[in-house]
Parts: C-alpha cells; sequence; structure tokens
C-alpha cells in the first residue's frame, strides 16, 4: 500500500502542475480568441478592410484551449456521466466499477494516441495553415506558413495529457479499493456543461 | 452488424461512462470487430475537424459573457428591474423571480448560471418573506431553464453546429416559447398566490422610480439587443456577437458599474475555459459519433422501425416528447441533443417536420429535462444554492413542470408558435 501511495504522489504532482500551466496557456489562448475576434469586427467595419488570419488565429487559440483545459476537467470529475450506479453501489463495488470504466477510457486514448501521432506527424499534417505566418528571421524579413501539425498537435497533446490524468485516477480507485486514504485531494471541478 | 453501436454506446452511457469516451468507443469497438479499422481513423479526423471550428467558438464567447456578467453584478441590478415592475402583486417575489430569469436568458443562456445567481440572491430573500425554502428554490430551478430558450443559447449552437443549420434561426424560434415559458410560470403563480396568500414583496413602485431601476439596468439590458441586433442586421456572424458580448459585458463590470477588478478576469476566463473544454471535446466527438451513424444507415433503420408502429405524425411527435422527456430526465441537455439529434433529425425532417421547428422541440423539452427529477442538473444546483433537499424541491416543482410540459406540448403542434419570426425575419423557409 506504501508503495501505491509512493506511485501515486509523484504521477498526482506531475499531473498537478502540468494541467496548471496548461490552464494558464489556455487562459491566455481565450485572451486571445476575444481580441483577435474583435479586431476583425473592428477592422472590417471601422477600417473596411477585413484581415484574413483572424478567424484561423482564433480556432487555433481555441483548439489548444480544449486540449491543454480538458485533461483538468476529467481530472477533477468534470466530464458529464450518468453516474448513478456507481453512486448505487458499495464502496468497493463502484470503486470496481470505476476501474473497468477508466480502463476502457484509456482503451479509447490509446488507440488515439496512436493515430494522432500518424495524422499529426502525417501527410495531413505537412500542409501549411491558409493564412497563419510566423518568422524565419530576426529581422522579420522572411516568414513562413505555420505547418497544420502545429494545429494539430494540440489534440494529440490533449490525449497525452488525459491519459495521464486516466493513469493517475486509476491508480487512485485502486488505492481506494485497498484502503490507502492518504492521498493528496483533487479539488472537485466547477464545470456546468453548455446547460 | 454495425448498427449494434447504439446498444453498446447506451450500455456504456447506463454504467458510467462518460459521455465524450462512450461516443468513441462505441463505434470504435464495433468498427474494430467489422474489420474496418481504417475508419478509426475517421473517427480521429471527425473528432479534430469537429472542433476545428469558428462558428463553435460561440461557445466558449457566450460562456465567458455569462460569467463576467455574473461576477460584475449584472444580475442585480436585473432584480431591482423586476422588482421595480413585479415586486407588488401578490407573490412579487416569485414573479420578480420569473420575470429576472427572462432577462437573465437574454444575457447568458445557461440555466445552472441562472439557477446559482438568482438562487443564491432571491431564495433567502423569500424566505426571508414567508415562502418555504422548498418553494422557492423549486421556482427557481423551474424559471431557471428559460435561459437556455430565449436567445443567446449554448445548447442551440450545439444543435445548429452539428445539425447543419442557422445558429440564427434557432435563435429567433426560441423567443417565443421562452416567452411562453415565463407567462405560464407567472399565470400558475398568480393562481398559487391567490389560493395560498402569497405576500406582496414591495409597495407599488411610481414611474419615477421604475424608470431610476430601468437606467440603473439599462446597459445588462442592452446586451441581448446588441447579440440579436447584430445577428439580424448582418453586422456580426453569431460567433462575433458573442465576443461583442464579451467585450461589452467587460466594459460595464470594469468601467460602467465598476463591479469586477481586472485581477478576477484569470479566474473568470479559467472557469469559462473550464467548462467550454469539456463541451468543445463532446461536440468533436458527436462530429466523429454522427459519422458511424450515417455509416450504419441507423436513421433509415429508425424511421422504417417508427413507421411500423404509426404513420401519424401527431403520434410520432407525441411519443418523441415522451422519449425525450425520459432521457431528460437522466442526461443533460448538451450530451442528449449530441447524441440524438443526429438521429432523430433526419427520421423526422424525412417525414416532413421543419427543422427548425424540430430543433426547438428536442432543445426546449431536453432544457426542461434540466429540471426533472431524478438527475435533473439545475435540482441540484437549487439544492447547493438553498440547502434544500433535491427530493423536496422534486415533489414541489412538479406544478411547475406541468407548466413547462403544457408549452412543449404546445410549440409541438402548433408549429407557428416557434416558426413565426424565423420566418418573418427570413431565417427560415
Amino acid at each position: 500500500m506504501a508503495l501505491l501511495g509512493g506511485v501515486i504522489r509523484p504521477i498526482s504532482w506531475i499531473n498537478e502542475h502540468l494541467l496548471m500551466l496548461g490552464r494558464g496557456v489556455g487562459i491566455i489562448a481565450i485572451a486571445v480568441m476575444v481580441a483577435v475576434t474583435l479586431l476583425q469586427v473592428f477592422c472590417r467595419y471601422v477600417l473596411n478592410n477585413a484581415l484574413p488570419w483572424p478567424d484561423e488565429a482564433a480556432r487555433f487559440c481555441m483548439l489548444w484551449m480544449t486540449g491543454l483545459m480538458a485533461p483538468t476537467a476529467f481530472r477533477r470529475g468534470g466530464f458529464v456521466a450518468i453516474d448513478m450506479l456507481a453512486l448505487a453501489l458499495p464502496r468497493a463495488a463502484a470503486a470496481i466499477l470505476n476501474i473497468f470504466l477508466m480502463v476502457v477510457s484509456l482503451t479509447v486514448l490509446v488507440f488515439a494516441v496512436q493515430i494522432g501521432w500518424s495524422e499529426t506527424t502525417g501527410l495531413g499534417g505537412r500542409f501549411a495553415s491558409a493564412s497563419l505566418y510566423i518568422p524565419t528571421a530576426i529581422d522579420f524579413s522572411e516568414w513562413q506558413r505555420v505547418p497544420r501539425s502545429w494545429m494539430m498537435a494540440s489534440l494529440l497533446v490533449g490525449i497525452v495529457l488525459l491519459i495521464m490524468v486516466n493513469v493517475e485516477l486509476i491508480l487512485r480507485n485502486v488505492a481506494q479499493l485497498l484502503g490507502v486514504t492518504d492521498l493528496p485531494p483533487i479539488p472537485h471541478a466547477d464545470t456546468q456543461g453548455a446547460e | 452488424m454495425l448498427v449494434w453501436f447504439l446498444p453498446v454506446f447506451l450500455v456504456f452511457l447506463m454504467i458510467g461512462l462518460p459521455v465524450f469516451f462512450g461516443l468513441l468507443a462505441a463505434p470504435g469497438i464495433l468498427l474494430f470487430l467489422n474489420g474496418q479499422e481504417r475508419d478509426l481513423t475517421l473517427l480521429y479526423r471527425n473528432l479534430y475537424n469537429g472542433m476545428d471550428s469558428f462558428p463553435l467558438m460561440a461557445i466558449p464567447f457566450f460562456m465567458l459573457a455569462g460569467e463576467i456578467m455574473n461576477r460584475g453584478g449584472i444580475t442585480h441590478r436585473l432584480v431591482e428591474f423586476s422588482q421595480a415592475l413585479m415586486g407588488h402583486l401578490r407573490g412579487g417575489l416569485a414573479h420578480v423571480n420569473v420575470l429576472s430569469s427572462m432577462l437573465f436568458a437574454g444575457l447568458s443562456g445557461s440555466a445552472v448560471a441562472d439557477t446559482s445567481a438568482l438562487g443564491s440572491m432571491l431564495i433567502p430573500a423569500m424566505e426571508k418573506q414567508g415562502y418555504t425554502r422548498r418553494f422557492a428554490a423549486a421556482i427557481t430551478a423551474a424559471s431557471s431553464v428559460i435561459g437556455p430558450i430565449i436567445p443567446p443559447s449554448g445548447i442551440m449552437i450545439i444543435y445548429a453546429y452539428v445539425m447543419g443549420e442557422s445558429v440564427a434561426a434557432l435563435f429567433l424560434a426560441g423567443l417565443v416559447p421562452g416567452a411562453m415559458v415565463g407567462i405560464g410560470l407567472m399565470l400558475l403563480i398568480k393562481l398559487m398566490a391567490d389560493r395560498y396568500d402569497f405576500p406582496v414583496a414591495s409597495r407599488k413602485f411610481t414611474w419615477g422610480e421604475r424608470g431610476q431601476a430601468s437606467l440603473k439596468a439599462f446597459f445588462p439590458l442592452m446586451t441581448p439587443i446588441i447579440i440579436l441586433g447584430g445577428i439580424l442586421i448582418g453586422v456580426f456572424t453569431p460567433t462575433e456577437a458573442a465576443a461583442v458580448a464579451v467585450a461589452y459585458a467587460l466594459f460595464i463590470s470594469l468601467f460602467v458599474l465598476r463591479t469586477m477588478r481586472i485581477g478576477e478576469l484569470g479566474d473568470v476566463m479559467g472557469r469559462a475555459g473550464l467548462t467550454s473544454a469539456v463541451v468543445l471535446l463532446l461536440v468533436g466527438a458527436a462530429m466523429s459519433f454522427k459519422t458511424v451513424v450515417s455509416l450504419s444507415h441507423t436513421p433509415q433503420m429508425l424511421a422504417e422501425f417508427i413507421l411500423t408502429l404509426t404513420a401519424n405524425p401527431l403520434l410520432l411527435l407525441f411519443l418523441v416528447n415522451l422519449l425525450l422527456f425520459v432521457v431528460g430526465m437522466f442526461l443533460d441537455a448538451g450530451p442528449a441533443i449530441i447524441i440524438l439529434g443526429p438521429i432523430l433529425g433526419p427520421v423526422f425532417v424525412g417525414m416532413g417536420v421543419d427543422s427548425i421547428h424540430f430543433a426547438i422541440i428536442m432543445c426546449v423539452n431536453l432544457t426542461v429535462g434540466l429540471a426533472t427529477p431524478p438527475m435533473g442538473l439545475v435540482l441540484f444546483v437549487a439544492s447547493a444554492v438553498s440547502g434544500e433537499k433535491v427530493m423536496s424541491i422534486s415533489r414541489t416543482i412538479l406544478p411547475f413542470l406541468a407548466v413547462e410540459i403544457i408549452v412543449i406540448f404546445l410549440i409541438t403542434y402548433f408549429p407557428a408558435i416557434s416558426m413565426t419570426i424565423p420566418r418573418l425575419t427570413g431565417f427560415a423557409n
């Protein structure tokens, strides 16, 4: 049991800090999304000159916000599920059910990460974005289109983080089954869905 | 064989697998067993492409706008305004609760935000005036379902995106049904107030005082006008309108009302981002799920099966309402729309029901499901806010749910209720 606790604590610490960083980047991404969308409205109506890049830049940010923030919601129990059965079962049976559900989730994620890797590094990822450029020279004299893989990597990174969270949650459920109680707590999610 | 994905998915759902994983696991397993491993890549691509959408960005923006308005104390102004108009009536605070929900609906579009924001303010106030706590919690929960019916509405954006409908048409189609739910609840309150001698909330305000309350609520009340007006006259897309709503909410909270500090922005954006990320992942998974729905010809098979039961469209609409109501008892509106929209939508549109009309039936029915026991989301929020048990709120809410069910059937059998405004404005045929 001490061994299990010793495995869970570092994983929990890594997840906590990685996801905190993810949330920070996600918050910046939201701010950029709002700013560039408003900039587009301003340029279209005030300057009479619609820009080509804000729509794609906002989508870029939204994808990364999703990839980086969804794992936090998953870790905090914010993914929508009908949990009546687990609530109705005795504690041990509920923990076994939860472990089974987490293993199903992990299987989905393992398939997804393999496909995601081949998609991101494959042909689709080598195309360039339609309107996003980055400077390739210090004096900004040369620019290059952002590869599409940079956008596609958002989902891949999100899935990797979800796997890390999933492994932690499986171990926590096993620990609960074995009666290990002194684990660092996970704050409950404050997500509410689109309703 | 592929059609078995649906029962497999339902089993996953019932045993508690998160909807996101169920939407991918059930079709994935069947594709794998069917020897269609290549199509697993298609599932992944649709998950990614489903999220990579500019119109979908309206969801995080509206959520952010709602969070800012909530934090910025805008709710308080709306309640004061409602009280100035209706506080003098018998059962005044109950009326104020409903009217505030209708006004709040034009700002946030979230029943959960409505329940927590208005509930925390009005439930204690109602209790102080002599209402039972369970009644105050029940009317707060019942009226909060107006939130996602009157535009803007998160679930309507999801429906429009997943089913390829116009967001503006859905927003417009929700106006009258939302108002009908509010008016229906107020009529019931009036009947109850006369019978049970509910208290009057305040003296009758003079027109001058009402004007002052209107002025204080002027900026918040302008939000729906900016959003809907901008979309209707073609100035903004719904996504841009949502971004403008964020900027507007920020402006009035930070500089006009000065009820929010810049330091609070990070927390507000974090909350909105967390919720949006879950919804966006779900929508992406729904697009994957939809692919398998099409590949398996499920809507066609379902349509054939339904037609063997009855060909009477009125009876079919009754049955679909029954199904949606039962689903709404156990599942939140967003995931239910994501799951059932691609399956039921094509069936009923194929039978001649207007796609916008069907969308509104689904959205209103599943939104009312948010307040139905045993798993109604807003019942739990109302319970948390009031400290009253879910079971006791569930019993007290029944008469209000009856009103909402009547509205569901009215909009089902009288399409003109929802379709007139979208048709008059040219957003629906």
